[in-house]
């Protein structure tokens, strides 16, 4: 398979059944609470960005010096020359020079070796695992979902970018909200009557065809008074190191994606916590090129959100994370690729960011089964997203979590 | 007024297991009452008169890729193209056309099962191929549908199973086979996986042919513990102790369950498990079709892009191949994000709320009104007697709502609106 999307995962793990509950807001909403209430300047934003299908971190974070990875993958090796050192004889993929530079600005951690105990290879149920942040129990809310149980109600909050809502903002009292992306032409003169007429609510209703009405209605809950904020063009970058210029403007969907998430900061959406995604990591054939691609749209397309968000004025605000749902094998197998494996780096970037390594590199000397070994558990992670920026107890949403990561920066 | 349950549960069988009623069926099949509507629709005939206009698009093999940048190459690509747009056009045809909707509907949820793209795949015999399988085996034996799709090319080569060798195994194929075809996740572990591989290495597919060959002297005949089971596998024994699970007959039960009845709630009782014990699919379809749950108001669901197209084009007597600008299905369908042979992954469609939101509304309004123009809305311009009835009757709704109806009031003199309306109402676009 050449893509796991989100979907894939969604539809196994039954969370468009939550998504039934969840808001899904119209720019027009958010465009209007922007206006009328928006986010006190100052205040942390988190952005998580989810890789879906499995990225291989040994070639992302590459030990490139290292003998066994030189003999475990001679046919997807990255040799010195296709890396970017960053220290430590490890080197980013070369197509992250986006990330190279931010790295260089002390601007973005890498978490080494992170993963949970007893990793599960499923794509769904190790996703599951990332999002619930419960590696043992099943458990059906996500980390961001229960952060959203500790606060007030505010559709707003939490906003996943798609028209499904990722597992990691559905909570037990409370749900984020979803944003499907897209262009839309409204429908218009009589035409607009009727439709607005048949997305009324009737009591004879079921719960499918009162979301169906819903959708109608969110057709044209868009304003056009409101929607200027999404026609206007996204903040322009004003930092941008020259050295990541040329693959900008890519219409790929996790560029897409961010461009509305840097429009609706800009405009002070009441938003603390952003979801976006991007699939394809699941590289069991022919990996280079297609990971160094992905990986290529990650680091440009981060690398671009910031320095859109520092055309604002809330350039130290926004925290991005970027997470997989596991690492992948050490050997390569026959088809020039990888199989499911085990722990991977983590990344966090921004202005907020004591950027530098986190954990230890898994020692390829010492591999459990052929996997690399977990050396720090990524519930410490979402521990500091918690309370370091987003100023919650961890104990409220986070069980099972240790110590947490010095990675924020306090302001 | 409330719904007469015998009306939501026809109009339940006919969208679930036959894609929506031709015009005048489902009032025909209400008049029969719902034993005999269970058995006109649980019974496709030997041969299906309704198919007989349908013309195979016959792909063949086109070959390797010739050299990027060569007149071939642009010839090849064309024909690739057309292939693969003849392809998707035939199902379609099909699935519109047959008289009983039964056997394409099972070949369209196993289709979502083994899910399969032709992004990956490419060439479109490869997918017809797979195509004839899920069809042939749809209500036949599940263990010889297991067999053969594992000797499928387009799934072999979609899954690297041709990179699957002795030595160097790849997961890929194996992990699916196990968690999403067979078994379901907690049903195995990580160890029975790595062997899983082992016994199912030793094939190599040719993708422009479709053929696959399996080379016992690639294959890694080494004693293999699967399942709690030691012995020396080939990929047939190996599948064959997949498929004989207690675990596959509660997975596909619960597969079976989620698509046509429920995917909020889980089946209440064993039946359907029990039914498929024998892998008997014909039987354990009728157990699932006839399950109590079919007439439980709250099981509704909503029709998928492709089943709501398929639906209305049955009713408009629309052929899709026929259709002026026939590309423009294929691109309203991709733009609701669901075109057949291109599910987005092996997990295969998404579902329910999945097709909710503003952008679908709004092509699904613009598909509608592409539709309505080479439609036959004869029904209702020709129809006498309680205007709601009619049209109820015609697209095999059980009931209109009070919303919807006060709608239709105001456009009851313009066949195209009334037709717009009621086929892009909750009442349509979620079944019951």
């Amino acid at each position: 398979m050449d893509t796991i999307s989100r979907r894939k995962f969604l539809q196994l793990t039954g969370a468009s059944a939550i998504g039934a509950t969840a808001t899904q807001l119209s720019i027009s909403d958010i465009a209007k609470a922007a206006v009328t209430r928006p986010l006190p300047l100052g205040t942390p934003i988190v952005v998580v960005v989810t890789l879906y299908g499995g990225n291989d971190g040994l070639n992302t974070v590459v030990p490139f010096n290292d003998p066994i990875y030189k003999s475990s993958r001679p046919d997807i090796l990255l040799k010195d020359t296709q890396v970017l050192p960053i220290g430590e004889d490890l080197g980013l993929n070369a197509t992250m020079t986006g990330f190279k530079s931010l790295w260089d600005q002390k601007k973005l951690a890498i978490v080494r070796g992170v993963g949970y105990p007893s990793p599960d290879r499923s794509h769904f149920s190790s996703m599951a695992i990332w999002q619930s942040a419960s590696p043992k129990a099943h458990v059906s809310s996500g980390w961001i979902g229960r952060w959203l149980d500790s606060q007030q109600h505010d559709p707003f909050q939490a906003i996943g970018l798609g028209s499904v809502l990722p597992p990691l903002l559905a909570g037990v009292k409370q749900v984020g909200s979803v944003l499907p992306l897209g262009g839309l032409v409204i429908p218009t003169g009589s035409l607009a009557t009727d439709c607005k007429r048949l997305s009324l609510p009737s009591n004879s209703d079921s719960r499918l065809q009162a979301a169906a009405a819903v959708s109608m209605k969110d057709l044209f809950s868009i304003s056009s008074t409101v929607t200027p904020i999404l026609k206007r063009p996204a903040p322009i970058p004003d930092n941008l190191p020259s050295n990541v210029g040329g693959n900008f403007g890519s219409d790929s969907s996790l560029s897409q994606q961010l461009d509305v998430v840097a429009k609706l900061v800009a405009a002070g959406s009441p938003t603390k916590v952003w979801a976006v995604s991007l699939g394809g990591f699941d590289t069991h054939a022919d990996e280079v090129k297609a990971q160094s691609a992905l990986l290529g749209t990650v680091s440009n397309s981060i690398t671009r959100f910031l320095s859109q968000i520092h055309a604002t004025n809330r350039a130290n605000d926004v925290v991005v994370m970027v997470y997989s749902e596991f690492g992948r094998r050490v050997k390569a197998n026959a088809s020039h690729g990888t199989d499911h494996g085990t722990s991977g780096p983590v990344f966090l970037a921004g202005n907020r960011i004591n950027g530098g390594f986190y954990g230890d590199q898994p020692a390829l000397t010492a591999q459990i089964s052929g996997d690399l070994a977990v050396t720090t558990d990524f519930r410490n992670i979402y521990g500091s997203v918690i309370e370091d920026v987003l100023s919650t107890p961890v104990g409220q949403v986070i069980s099972g979590w240790s110590s947490k990561l010095p990675l924020i920066k306090g302001f | 007024m409330a719904i007469s349950p015998d009306r939501l549960e026809i109009s339940r069988l006919v969208h679930r297991f036959g894609f929506g009623p031709k015009p005048g069926e489902y009032a025909a099949l209400v008049a029969s009452g719902l034993t005999a509507a269970r058995n006109t629709i649980l019974n496709p005939p030997a041969v299906d008169l309704g198919l007989q206009s349908v013309v195979d698009p016959a792909p063949t093999d086109l070959g390797p890729f010739p050299t990027p940048n060569t007149p071939a190459a642009v010839t090849f690509a064309q024909n690739m193209r057309a292939q693969n747009a003849d392809l998707v056009a035939w199902w379609l045809d099909r699935m519109v056309l047959a008289n009983n909707g039964l056997t394409e509907r099972m070949t369209w949820f196993w289709h979502g099962h083994w899910a399969t793209a032709v992004g990956k795949v490419e060439y479109a015999l490869a997918m017809k191929i797979q195509n004839e399988t899920l069809r042939k085996y749809a209500l036949g034996n599940f263990n010889q549908m297991a067999s053969t799709m594992l000797q499928d090319a387009a799934l072999q080569y979609w899954l690297d199973g041709n990179q699957n060798q002795k030595g160097a195994p790849n997961e890929n194929l194996a992990r699916e086979l196990m968690e999403l075809f067979t078994l379901g996740v907690g049903n195995y572990s990580e160890d029975d996986v790595k062997a899983l591989a082992r016994a199912l290495t030793g094939f190599s597919v040719n993708r422009s042919s479709a053929v696959t060959t399996f080379n016992p002297a690639k294959h890694d005949s080494s004693i293999l513990t699967i399942l709690g089971k030691s012995s020396i596998f080939d990929p047939q024994s190996a599948v064959n102790l997949l498929a004989s699970q207690d675990a596959c007959s509660n997975f596909i039960a619960n597969r079976l369950w989620f698509r046509f009845i429920s995917t909020s709630t889980t089946a209440p009782d064993s039946s359907i498990s029990t039914a498929f014990s024998n892998r008997d699919l014909a039987a354990t379809v009728k157990v699932v079709a006839t399950h109590s749950a079919m007439k439980d108001p709250l099981n509704s669901q909503v029709k998928s892009p492709v089943e709501w197209f398929v639906s209305v084009a049955k009713a408009l007597k629309i052929t899709p191949s026929k259709l002026q600008n026939r590309a423009q299905v294929t691109n309203y369908l991709d733009k609701l994000a669901q075109v057949p042979f291109a599910p987005p992954n092996v997990g295969g469609w998404p579902y329910d709320e999945a097709w909710l939101n503003a952008a679908s509304a709004q092509y699904r309004l613009a598909f509608a009104d592409f539709l309505i123009k080479q439609g036959d809305l004869s029904p209702i311009i020709n129809g006498t007697g309680d205007p709601f009835q009619q049209l109820a009757d015609w697209l095999g709704i059980a009931e209109w709502s009070s919303r919807t109806k006060q709608v239709l009031r105001t456009v009851s003199g313009d066949p195209a609106r009334t037709t717009l309306i009621a086929i892009c109402s909750p009442e349509y676009v979620v079944n019951g």
